[in-house]
């Protein structure tokens, strides 16, 4: 298991009210062992655009596949380019060394056509374990795109019945659906504590309260003793925030578990990371799915497909996505992190830049790097840099003297 | 008040002196980076007091900035090369709405706003061939002086073409080049000339004047005419480029008393601030 684990944050355990998280790899480990020995399918998922209410309404267990080391990309690029995203890379590689157990444990793996390396890839991974591809269309805001998605989940729906020879029933599917929704719902009040002028916790705590499985209850139950324990300031001192620490959305690339390092390096800069509009973050918890529909499955479809990820064209709704968060959350500035050699997000850097400078004018700054540590010193310097700026605009004092007598921003 | 910048560059490291009262700079020097850099950053500072015949308690702040700026110990603060370099080309040339700076081991772009504060910043640190290494490395294969590579470029008749994006590359394909005759001349010529276009591409066509040359690399004579020549603009280089972010530190240490407090980034792992 050691290798799924990434070094989580110093923290007093005592105190911390998300150390229930600090354990997911393993509480999740536990669940799927339990589930597959009562005959539950365990199947592993390596996209927010795939629906886990599908699958769970199969009678399945859906589990995220994403790798987040280093370790496995050396294995990965036996098969594929080195100049590929790190999460490719990563996630590839386990399947290599067969050292994910929870793909390991898959009686299938569900891929999805969004991008080009992911979908070159699952046809590598198809070589030897069962896979099914979910053909996403990318027009976001075209009608005939969306009934084509419809009509993909419907296909998805029937392979998925046949498969695991279970009837998914409307009801079924609904009963799935709030069950998500519930998860989603407790989700998005522990980011919104970071609405806060003096949040709580540290963004790399609300990164840290997710689970690779979904509506395990034991998690569930974790989302509301962080919700109880967080939102009430501890007995002395006052909340992590408030020491002068800059406001940061992060958009951009996932941080799956153990590529948190980026985030960590601006939380250890100064900054403390109010929002993150991202896969690991609020992208995928910002819209429900209406379980009163007369349709289920469509309404599935509609909230799968308006996820704002950089395969879609055009991309506005992230646009969008990003003023509402702006507004929201109130950073001081943007930094759009991108995994080397992820296209799509790459180049969409570039509208990203513009919106926030120009329209949202917030100061912005783009990291790419992949999962390797050796420019660890040279992303905190750009940091602190921007961090810099950002005071520098508040004041020309200001600036020579964050470092050793922080401004109290949290009373702003 | 004099207050010193020490910027911890990665091939040399450079202190400044500045007189906070008078607004002028007392003494500047550089040594060669090295595996001691506290240390080195030290005797620097040492040699500069002494020979302005001043003594360390008569020393203010200190900040340090550069690669190695978390190493000075004797700082009481770090600033990035950022804001430093902005700080002192502020002083410098006051005019100046966009720094190239090119160090030994990277190369920045900087955009100031109109009152010289940082408007937005960009780094290539991930290629050696748009800093002074690609340089450096020029000149032992050619077996010239740093100093000199601008003087033998200015022979050159017929520049080279050096297309290599990675530094380890081209220095395959300058030996290539000598092997097939062509003069070491034209291979100056052409490293200048690709220097310049690398780092010009770092401003994506978005350059507002005046634009100042900064960093170890423009004391390389003819590297401003290479880059004004890639860039299509005239650029300006200031007395010392090579100082200017270490002057940065130094105004900005003169800028407030430090307070003795803790530093906060202790608190930055995540426990209650106390």
């Amino acid at each position: 298991m050691a290798k799924c684990c990434g070094q989580p944050a110093e923290r007093e355990p005592a105190e911390d009210p998300c150390a229930w998280f600090a354990q997911m790899i393993d509480h999740c480990y536990e669940y799927a062992r339990a589930a597959k020995a009562a005959g539950r399918p365990v199947v592993g998922i390596l996209c927010e655009f795939t629906p886990r209410e599908l699958i769970m309404a199969a009678g399945g267990v859906p589990v995220c596949l994403c790798g987040g080391t280093a370790q496995t990309i050396p294995a990965a690029e036996q098969h594929l380019p080195a100049n590929l995203c790190p999460l490719i890379k990563s996630t590839y590689g386990y399947h290599v060394l067969r050292s994910n157990p929870f793909l390991e444990m898959a009686d299938l793996v569900v891929g999805e056509t969004t991008c080009d390396g992911k979908k070159k890839m699952y046809e590598l991974m198809a070589e030897t374990r069962p896979m099914y591809v979910l053909e996403l269309p990318h027009k976001s805001a075209d009608a005939e795109a969306l009934e084509y998605w419809v009509r993909e989940l419907a296909e998805f729906r029937a392979f998925l019945s046949q498969r695991f020879a279970r009837e998914i029933s409307d009801d079924s599917l609904r009963e799935a659906i709030r069950t998500l929704n519930h998860e989603r719902a407790l989700r998005r009040e522990v980011a919104e504590l970071m609405k806060f002028d003096r949040p709580p916790l540290l963004g790399r705590q609300v990164l840290d309260c997710k689970s690779s499985i979904w509506a395990m209850p034991a998690a569930l139950q974790q989302y509301a003793h962080v919700l109880r324990t967080a939102a009430r300031p501890t007995t002395a001192s006052p909340p992590a925030n408030g020491d002068g620490r800059l406001r940061v959305l992060m958009t951009g690339v996932p941080m799956v578990h153990g590529a948190e390092r980026v985030l960590d390096i601006v939380e250890h800069s100064g900054g403390l990371v109010v929002a993150m509009e991202n896969c690991t973050g609020l992208k995928p918890l910002l819209e429900d799915v209406d379980a009163e529909a007369v349709d289920p499955l469509r309404a599935l479809a509609e909230k799968y497909f308006h996820l704002p990820c950089s395969v879609m064209t055009p991309n506005d709704r992230r646009l969008e996505v990003l003023r509402r968060l702006v507004a929201e959350y109130r950073p001081d500035c943007i930094i759009e992190l991108i995994w080397q050699a992820c296209l799509t997000y790459d180049v969409e850097s570039h509208r990203i830049r513009r919106f926030a400078e120009e329209t949202l004018a917030l100061p912005y700054l783009r990291i790419e790097t992949d999962y390797s540590p050796s420019d660890s010193p040279r992303i905190a310097m750009r940091v602190e840099a921007l961090l810099e700026t950002v005071r520098a605009r508040r004041g020309p004092s200001a600036v020579g003297r964050q470092q050793k007598s922080p401004l109290p921003l949290g009373e702003q | 008040m004099i207050c010193a910048g020490i910027d911890a560059g990665s091939r040399t490291t450079k202190v400044v002196l500045w007189d906070a009262a008078r607004r002028a700079v007392v003494a500047a020097g550089a040594v060669d980076q090295g595996i001691e850099q506290a240390a080195l950053a030290d005797a620097l500072l040492e040699r500069l007091l002494q020979e302005s015949s001043l003594d360390r308690k008569q020393l203010g702040p200190v900040v340090a900035t550069g690669y190695g700026r978390k190493l000075i110990g004797i700082a009481d603060a770090t600033i990035t090369e950022i804001t430093c370099q902005a700080w002192g080309v502020r002083q410098a040339m006051p005019a100046a709405r966009t720094i190239i700076d090119i160090g030994g081991q990277d190369s920045k772009l900087l955009r100031l706003n109109v009152d010289g504060t940082v408007d937005d910043f960009v780094m290539n640190d991930r290629c050696a061939a748009g800093s002074g290494r690609f340089l450096e490395l020029l000149a032992t294969r050619l077996g010239v002086r740093l100093g000199c590579l601008g003087e033998l470029a200015g022979r050159s008749r017929s520049p080279a073409m050096i297309s290599s994006m990675c530094v380890v590359f081209a220095e395959t394909e300058i030996i290539g080049l000598l092997a097939s005759g062509v003069t070491p001349a034209d291979i100056a010529a052409g490293v200048q000339a690709s220097l310049a276009t690398r780092v010009a591409a770092m401003t994506g066509r978005d350059v507002t004047c005046p634009i100042v040359l900064t960093g170890g690399v423009a004391m390389v004579p003819g590297m401003d005419a290479a880059l004004a020549a890639a860039l299509g603009q005239p650029l300006g280089v200031p007395r010392q480029p090579q100082m200017t972010c270490a002057l940065g530190a130094a105004i900005l240490a003169a800028q407030r008393g430090w307070p003795a407090e803790s530093d906060w980034r202790s608190n930055a792992a995540g426990k209650p601030a106390g």
